[in-house]
Formats: C-alpha cells, sequence, structure tokens
C-alpha cells in the first residue's frame, strides 16, 4: 500500500512536466512544478518515512512485458535517505528558479520546459533510489543526464555554453557505456537484469568481481565527477544557471555515490584491495579538486570544483567503511560509512547555498570573474552573509555542518584500529591530507569571498544592481538555517542517515552511538563556541559604536586605487608555483623591447586543467611521441635495454596474474 | 585533580602576557638593552582597551568582528591544552581536530578582516598567512596522531599524559611543534614581530588598520597562541607531567619560560628567512613530524 503511494510521485511529477511544459504562461509553469513536487515530496515520505527511520523495507515485482519480464521495487533507508533531502533540496531549486530566471522571463523567454525538466530531475530520483532492475535503473539515469544537459544549456545562444553543455553530454555518456559494459557483464553471469539477481553472484569474490567492481566505480566517479574524470564538471558549472550548477552539484551528481552504496549492499563484504582503491581514489580526488579551486576566476568553476574535493572526501569515507568491513571492525566501519553518508548529506547543503549566492551576485553584476568584483559585501550585504556561510562551511570551520562529517572522517582515520602499524601510518597520511585539504580550502575560501565581496571594486565599469529578490533569498535562507543547524545539532542529520547504515551486514554487532560518541562532545563544543562568537561579536560591536571614520592606512602611500588590491591571481600565486606541475600554466605574454618601447606590454595567464591538458596533448602528440621513442630504440642501446626490460615485466606480471 | 581548575585559569589569565614580556627582555638582554618592564604587555593591553578605535570606510562590519572571533576562537582551543600540568581545562576524543579547525576559523576571520581594508599590504599579508598556515596544517595532525598511536589515547592531554617515555618520539613532536610554534604566532625566521617594512611581515600587516581595542584582542590573541604552543612543547619535555602535583606545576611553568627563552633568543641571533624559503622550513616541520609518525606507530608495537 505504502509503496504504491509511493510510486504514485513518478506520474504526479510526469503530468506535473507536462502541464508545465504546455501552460502559457511562467507563472502557472512555476506554480505547476513547486505543486506537483510539492505533492510528490509527500507521497515519497508518506510512503517512505517508515524505511527512513530504520523501521523496514517496501518491495514490490510488477509484471512487465518482455525484454524486462518483472520490474522490481524496493524502498530501504538508503533509498529513503537519499530522497528525503534530494527532493526537497530539487523544490527548492525550482523556487529559486522563479527569481533567477526573471530577467529572461522579462525579455520574453518561455520557461515551461526548465521547470518541466526540473520536474523530470525529480522524477529521475524517485526511479533511480527505488527499482531494482537495471535497465530501468539506466532510464532513470539517462532521464537525469539528458535532463540536466538540457538544463545545463538554457541560455543556448551563446556558443561558450553550447560547447559546455555538448562536452557535459559527452562525458555523461562515456559514464553511461561504461555503466552498460558493467551491467552486461554481469547479465552475462546471471542471466538477469534483476540486482537480487547480480547480488547473488556477487557475493563470491571472482576475477570477474574485480572487474565489475572497477567498471562500476568508474562509472559512478564519472557522474559525481571524481578526479581525473571531473574535466566536464568546472565547464558545465560555468555555464548552467547558478540553481541548475547548485542541483547538478549537490544533488544531481550524488547519484553516482548512491550508485556505488547499492553495488556495495548487492556485493556484500568487500575485498581489503577495494578499500585502499577507494580511499586513495578519494584522497586524490580530494586533494586535487582543491587545489584547483585557489587558482580559479570564476566564482562557479571555483565552486564546481570543490565539489571533486567533496565527493572525494565521501568517498574516503566509504573507502574507510570498506576497511574496517574487511578487518571485522564494525566501529570503524560504521564511523566510515556514517562519514560519507553525512559528507554527501551536507556538501548539497552548503554548496547548494553557495551556487545560489554565487548566482544572486552574477544577477546583480551579470559575471562572476573575481578579478572584476570587489566590494560586493557593501551593495548586497545579504548575499555576501550568505555565501560566506556557505563557503565557511566548505571549508570545514565550525560551527558549522561540514565540520561534522569530517571530523567523524577523522576519528575513524586517526583512531589506530588497523591490524597492522602500516595500516594506520597510511590511514593517518589520509587524515594529514585530509587537513591539507582543509587549509587549501581555507585559503580557497578566504580568496574567493575576500577578493570578491571585501575591499574595493576592481572593475569601474561594472554596474552593480540590487540584493536578490524573495524567491532567491527564501531557498537561500533555507540552507543557511540547515547548515547552521546541521552544525550544533548534528544528531539529527546521523539520524536520518540510521536507516542506511541499519542496513550493512556489520551493523548488527556494532553499536552507532557508542562509535559517534565523540560527535556529542563535539556538538558541545560548537554550542559553546558559537555562544562566545555571539559574545565576542556583541563586545566587538558594543567596543566600536564610538568609532570614527577614515580611510584605509595606505602605508605612506595617498594615490592608492582599487586596481592596486591583491587579486585572486596573487592571492594564491605562491601556492600555484609551489604546485606549478600539478596545476600547468599557460602565458601569453608580448614584453616590451628597448628602453623606450613603442607599444605596451601585455601577459595573461590562465591556469589550466591539467587532466584536459595532458588528454589532449597524448590525443594530438602521443603517435608522435610514440613514434619518435620506438625511432631512437635501435640507436641507444639504452632505450633498448629499457623497452626489454618494460616487456619482460608486463609479460611476468600478466603471467604471474594467471592471465597467460 | 581538584586544583588543575583554578591553576589552568589562572595561567591562562596570566601568562600569556607575562611570556610576552619576558621574550621583550630576552631580546633587550641579547641586544645590550634594559628592556621595557615584564609587565608593559599588560600596561599595553589596557591602554589600547581605553580607546575608541578607527575604522575605515572600505569596510564592512566583519573588519571589526574579525579580532574577536579570532580571540574566541583562541580561547576555545587554550581550553583544550594542559596550560598548568597535567590536566586541560576540558577534553574530549579526538578534541585536536577540533583545536585545529578552531584556529583555522580564527585564522580565516583575521584574514577576512585584513582583505576587507582593499589594502593591498594586507592582501598580500593575508595571502602569505594562508599558504604557510596551508602548509603547516598535517603537522599538528600527524604529532597529534603519532601521539595518539603511542599511547593509545585519543585527547591532547589523555595522549600526553599516558605516553611514557618514548624521548624520541618527545624530540621530534618537540622540533616539529615548535616551528609550528614559529609559524603560528608569526616569529622569527619565520616572520618578523619588529620590523617596519610592511614588504617583509606576514602576520603584522594583516592587522595595520585594527586600532584600539581591535588591536588589543588581536594581540592578546597572538600571546595566547605562544603560550598554548610553549604549553604543548613544556608538557611534551616535562618528565612529571603525568604524575600533575607540585612538581608538575613547577617543572611546566619553568620549561614554559624556557621555551620563550628560546623563541627570544632565536629572534635575536637569526634573521628572518627569505620568503621562498619558508615552504622548506614547513617541510622540515613535516619530516620531523612524520618521523614522530612512524615512531608512534611502531612504538605502539612495543608498548606495555
Amino acid at each position: 500500500m505504502s509503496l504504491s503511494l509511493f510510486l504514485l510521485a513518478i506520474p504526479l511529477l510526469a503530468l506535473g512536466a507536462v502541464l508545465a511544459l504546455v501552460s502559457r504562461s511562467n507563472r502557472a509553469s512555476a506554480a505547476v512544478a513547486l505543486a506537483t513536487q510539492a505533492g510528490a515530496i509527500g507521497l515519497v515520505l508518506a510512503g517512505a518515512g517508515r524505511c527512513l527511520l530504520g523501521g523496514g523495507v517496501l518491495e514490490s515485482v510488477w509484471p512487465w512485458p518482455p525484454p524486462i519480464n518483472a520490474i522490481a521495487f524496493r524502498v530501504d533507508g538508503l533509498g529513503a535517505f537519499f530522497l528525503a533531502w534530494s527532493l526537497p533540496l530539487t523544490w527548492l531549486g525550482t523556487l529559486y528558479a522563479i527569481g533567477y530566471l526573471r530577467p529572461y522571463f522579462a525579455q520574453g523567454r518561455h520557461g515551461g520546459s526548465h521547470f518541466a525538466l526540473l520536474n523530470l530531475i525529480a522524477l529521475s530520483f524517485v526511479l533511480v533510489y527505488s527499482v531494482q532492475n537495471a535497465l530501468v535503473f539506466l532510464l532513470g539515469w539517462e532521464i537525469a543526464a539528458v535532463a540536466a544537459w538540457l538544463l545545463v544549456i538554457w541560455d543556448y545562444r551563446s556558443q561558450k555554453i553550447r560547447f559546455a553543455g555538448f562536452n557535459y553530454l559527452v562525458s555523461t555518456h562515456v559514464g553511461l557505456f561504461v555503466l552498460v559494459a558493467a551491467f552486461m557483464l554481469l547479465h552475462s553471469k546471471t542471466g538477469s537484469m534483476d540486482f537480487a539477481a547480480f547480488a547473488a553472484f556477487l557475493a563470491r569474490p571472482s576475477p570477474t568481481r574485480g572487474t565489475v567492481f572497477l567498471l562500476l566505480g568508474a562509472a559512478f566517479a564519472l557522474k559525481s565527477a571524481f578526479f581525473p574524470f571531473h574535466s566536464w564538471l568546472p565547464r558545465a558549472h560555468a555555464a548552467a544557471p547558478a540553481h541548475v550548477s547548485a542541483l547538478m552539484s549537490g544533488v544531481i551528481h550524488k547519484a553516482g555515490l548512491f550508485g556505488f552504496l547499492r553495488f556495495t549492499l548487492l556485493m556484500g563484504r568487500p575485498e581489503e584491495w577495494m578499500g585502499w582503491t577507494v580511499l586513495a581514489f578519494g584522497a586524490v580526488s580530494a586533494f586535487s579538486g582543491v587545489l584547483y579551486t585557489s587558482t580559479q576566476r570564476d566564482l562557479k568553476r571555483l565552486l564546481g570544483y570543490s565539489s571533486t574535493e567533496n565527493v572525494g572526501i565521501a568517498a574516503m569515507g566509504f573507502g574507510l567503511g570498506y576497511l574496517g568491513w574487511c578487518w571485522g571492525n564494525a566501529s570503524l566501519a560504521l564511523i566510515g560509512f556514517a562519514a560519507g553518508l553525512l559528507h554527501v548529506f551536507h556538501h548539497a547543503i552548503f554548496k547548494c547555498l553557495s551556487f545560489y549566492a554565487a548566482g544572486a551576485v552574477y544577477q546583480a553584476a551579470h559575471t562572476v570573474d573575481l578579478e572584476r568584483l570587489g566590494g560586493l559585501a557593501r551593495r548586497l550585504p545579504r548575499t555576501a552573509a550568505l555565501f560566506l556561510l556557505g563557503s565557511l562551511a566548505g571549508s570545514a570551520l565550525p560551527p558549522l555542518n561540514g565540520l561534522v562529517s569530517e571530523f567523524i572522517l577523522y576519528t575513524g582515520l586517526l583512531s589506530g584500529q588497523a591490524p597492522a602499524p602500516e595500516g594506520n601510518v597510511v590511514l593517518v597520511i589520509g587524515a594529514a591530507a585530509l587537513a591539507f585539504v582543509g587549509g587549501v580550502s581555507a585559503l580557497s575560501t578566504a580568496r574567493a569571498f575576500g577578493v570578491a565581496f571585501l575591499g574595493n571594486q576592481r572593475d569601474a565599469s561594472l554596474q552593480v544592481g540590487a540584493e536578490a529578490p524573495a524567491s532567491m533569498l527564501v531557498p537561500m535562507l533555507c540552507h543557511a538555517l540547515l547548515v547552521v543547524v546541521g552544525g550544533l545539532f548534528p544528531q539529527l542529520a546521523i539520524g536520518l542517515g540510521r536507516g542506511s547504515l541499519a542496513l550493512f551486514p556489520f551493523a548488527l554487532e556494532g553499536n552507532l552511538d557508542v562509535s559517534l560518541a565523540p560527535v556529542g562532545a563535539l556538538a558541545t563544543a560548537s554550542r559553546l563556541l558559537a555562544a562566545a562568537l555571539l559574545v565576542l561579536g556583541f563586545v566587538s560591536w558594543w567596543k566600536g559604536r564610538a568609532a570614527r571614520r577614515s580611510v584605509t592606512w595606505g602605508c605612506g602611500y595617498t594615490a592608492a586605487t582599487a586596481r592596486m588590491q591583491y587579486t585572486g591571481s596573487s592571492f594564491s600565486e605562491q601556492l600555484a608555483r609551489i604546485f606549478e606541475p600539478y596545476m600547468p600554466v599557460s602565458r601569453r605574454e608580448r614584453l616590451p623591447a628597448e628602453l623606450f618601447p613603442h607599444s605596451p606590454g601585455q601577459i595573461a595567464t590562465h591556469h589550466a586543467d591539467a587532466v584536459e591538458r595532458r588528454i589532449y596533448e597524448v590525443v594530438a602528440r602521443g603517435e608522435d611521441a610514440i613514434v619518435n621513442f620506438s625511432a631512437r630504440i635501435p640507436a641507444h642501446s639504452r632505450f633498448a635495454f629499457a623497452a626489454g626490460l618494460f616487456a619482460l615485466i608486463v609479460l611476468g606480471a600478466l603471467a604471474s596474474g594467471g592471465w597467460l | 585533580m581538584s586544583a588543575s581548575l583554578p591553576l589552568n585559569l589562572l595561567s591562562l589569565l596570566l601568562l600569556p602576557l607575562l611570556l610576552s614580556g619576558w621574550i621583550q627582555r630576552v631580546k633587550a638582554l641579547w641586544s645590550g638593552r634594559k628592556g621595557p618592564p615584564l609587565l608593559q604587555p599588560f600596561h599595553d593591553l589596557a591602554r589600547l582597551l581605553r580607546k575608541v578605535p578607527v575604522y575605515s570606510s572600505t569596510t564592512t562590519p566583519l573588519f571589526r568582528i574579525g579580532p574577536w572571533f579570532l580571540l574566541a576562537t583562541t580561547l576555545g582551543s587554550a581550553a583544550l591544552v594542559p596550560l598548568s600540568g597535567a590536566r586541560s581545562l576540558a577534553s574530549f576524543p579526538f578534541d585536536f581536530v577540533w583545536f585545529a579547525y578552531a584556529w583555522g576559523l580564527g585564522r580565516v576571520c583575521l584574514m577576512l578582516a585584513a582583505l576587507d581594508t582593499g589594502s593591498p599590504f594586507e592582501g598580500m599579508g593575508s595571502a602569505r598567512e594562508a599558504l604557510f598556515s596551508m602548509l603547516l596544517e598535517p603537522v599538528l595532525f600527524l604529532v597529534a596522531a603519532a601521539l595518539c598511536l603511542k599511547s593509545g589515547a585519543h585527547s591532547f592531554d589523555a595522549a600526553l599524559r599516558e605516553l611514557g617515555g618514548a624521548w624520541l618520539l618527545r624530540l621530534c613532536a618537540v622540533l616539529a611543534l615548535a616551528i609550528v610554534l614559529q609559524v603560528e604566532s608569526a616569529r622569527m625566521p619565520v616572520d618578523d614581530p619588529s620590523t617596519h617594512l610592511e614588504l617583509t611581515m606576514v602576520h603584522e600587516v594583516m592587522v595595520l588598520d585594527h586600532s584600539g581595542p581591535d588591536l588589543a584582542v588581536v594581540q592578546l590573541a597572538s600571546a595566547l597562541k605562544l603560550f598554548i604552543g610553549s604549553s604543548l612543547i613544556a608538557t611534551l619535555l616535562n618528565p612529571w607531567a603525568a604524575s600533575g602535583g607540585l612538581a608538575a606545576v613547577g617543572a611546566q611553568l619553568l620549561l614554559s619560560f624556557a621555551v620563550a627563552t628560546g623563541v627570544g633568543t632565536v629572534e635575536s641571533l637569526i634573521a628572518r628567512l627569505r620568503l621562498r624559503l619558508v615552504p622548506s622550513y614547513i617541510a622540515l616541520a613535516l619530516g620531523a613530524s612524520s618521523v614522530a609518525l612512524l615512531l608512534g606507530a611502531w612504538g605502539a608495537l612495543q608498548a606495555p
């Protein structure tokens, strides 16, 4: 009964999409989308509320014509957890769209298709998070991908945006092919497309299981934009409307992590190498993503790279969970998976807030280029405060929600519970990497906020408009509230994840409350800190109420201009120099010649994405490099020796692995 | 331990500024001057607190709040560190994670307050501060993890108490923490607190525009950070730290002053490093803390 209630959300959302598409006015489209999404949230929560709070599973099988034969639906704690925040956040994004797209509507653009697509995104969530059949899963996956692509190219008249959209479309379908390959492999072994049949096969370790794990991992990593599969992401985020970027980064692409967890549940107890792989992969992703945030000059690109960082952190949690599971350490496994799940949720909340605030900046200033902005906090104080809150939470600073999940991850990494000292050392190095990520993230936050919102406006030609309208402000305020509440009362979010964690077999042996006990103390510390901040903030106001106003001290120089301020590039220049091999810089310069130059010199630097650049290098010049190398083999004995040795090693590895 | 609470509070109130005064005295002695009275920092603080601040018209409320938030986070983190021997005011499992992130919050607030003025110098200062602290961030975690692995405890004061002998580990940790102390509290050879050339500063240039009570608060927070760092080092070197009691308190006090003497001596005898070399200097701390980690991980096997 309650599952039918749940599944009623699908036709309701589809109906809403159709009505939104055919309504005459934008207002009516928006109202229909909001109403049907609200109805769907109600139906889903009425149906799956029980699963969320840890009790029970909804299951049913529908007969269907071949080749599908039967579609199994199953809503458990994991699906309910993802739905419980995905759908409401999509609703808030739809609300934000009304205000954000208003300038386009004023020019006569019809927004019906946009709202219809937002409804389809919600529909794909209901489908993907509940269905147990690989074909229908792929259908939901594809609906989300295509709808997201169409949402990205809302401003399709710009060639740049069409290119970014196309780039995304291709990347996401490369991921789809890999996913299809994995499902085909499973189908060939089981003769079924049903997840239950997959589970029976995956329960036993085999080389095929390892291959499927790697294939699925790659597909889900592409969806969630892990390094090095992320190169589509900064483009797409910079091109899309702010709410689409927010939903893609915070909500839609979490489907990749959901897929990973769903597959983990099907697989059962993993092998140890899988845990280390996921942990290392997550750490590399977090490290690379955060380094790239520090050099971006487009605010939305910066936030996009930060998603790569944050999914990496979540994956570190899952990797830790895998390891704990392998070692038979239920407490460590619970800590790892809890950290990952909570980080997925918390990231959705603070990242959407940052993107929404960036959208408000774009609407007011028509650019999100850091080097042109400056001093926005005096013009847009509300947007500034909200952006600051979102990015502080993103840097995991207390007392906000980002710290909670990272703290749980630290308690696992630093607990010293690996069976061997080598394991402990590697886990601690993971924690140190996480600390480094936090440090770079703090630098990025200070840079992004400080350059865009503080100081003086760098480009005098920029006309900054008014604050965002209520329809944009309300979603931002909701997110801001969740960011603060999540930080001060972390038990609420842990409660949401309880049902998902109970699904894992090791949950029976461990006690979640005992494993996460340090979080209670963290919450107390954060609350005390929040109180201290309030008190001292008040003292600061009290002490400064009689203050005089003057100019900024120019160190004796009286003709300082806004152009002399530190820019975003100069802020991260030293960091970029240290990590130059990792973050290649392309320079175009024409330096002034002679003592009395006739023409002015110019210099332009641009931090390119290493992965994208290397891929193009390999595609464009890889053949030449190989030809050059092989041409040198006969001539130089050193090269011949090295090539021979390499061939021997490869053959040896293949032979010892039983592949020959 | 009933005596530890008032003792900790008392040292938290008195020692930070006293140690700053002591460092000034040490530096004066090295340069052959008599130096200001030991209590001069208290007078300075009182004088600044009475003044009315001046704000640049470029700034937003963030500029006013920044220093006070820095003070709040520093005070909060001071509660987690054993200040007068064995016990800290408060402790919970993995409190050092919270400690590091609270410092991070204070630092970000100060950097934003600096950027708020729109001054190129202050932007420069905050960029340097952000870079150095970012490179330094893993060091504290490596040291704390080494202590935790060796002792089997999970909070600052418990790990320090149950560390046992492990003198090699302690020395590596002390070396790493000494560099952390120099960077975080803006001391030589990383930063020159007494220079008058803005281009060469890191920390001081960030607070050029702060005046009156705000400046007082920044200076107090700096002194507190120095005190927290020297307390950690002193506890690591204090052979009686685990026992508590009068010997522990006395040794702690003497060692804190010894650390301050060391800071003052280094400042008098060594020139500031070129800014490009600071990352390498921080890498030294990273190396020392990695050695500490290895010692901790394998030392835990031999622990009784």
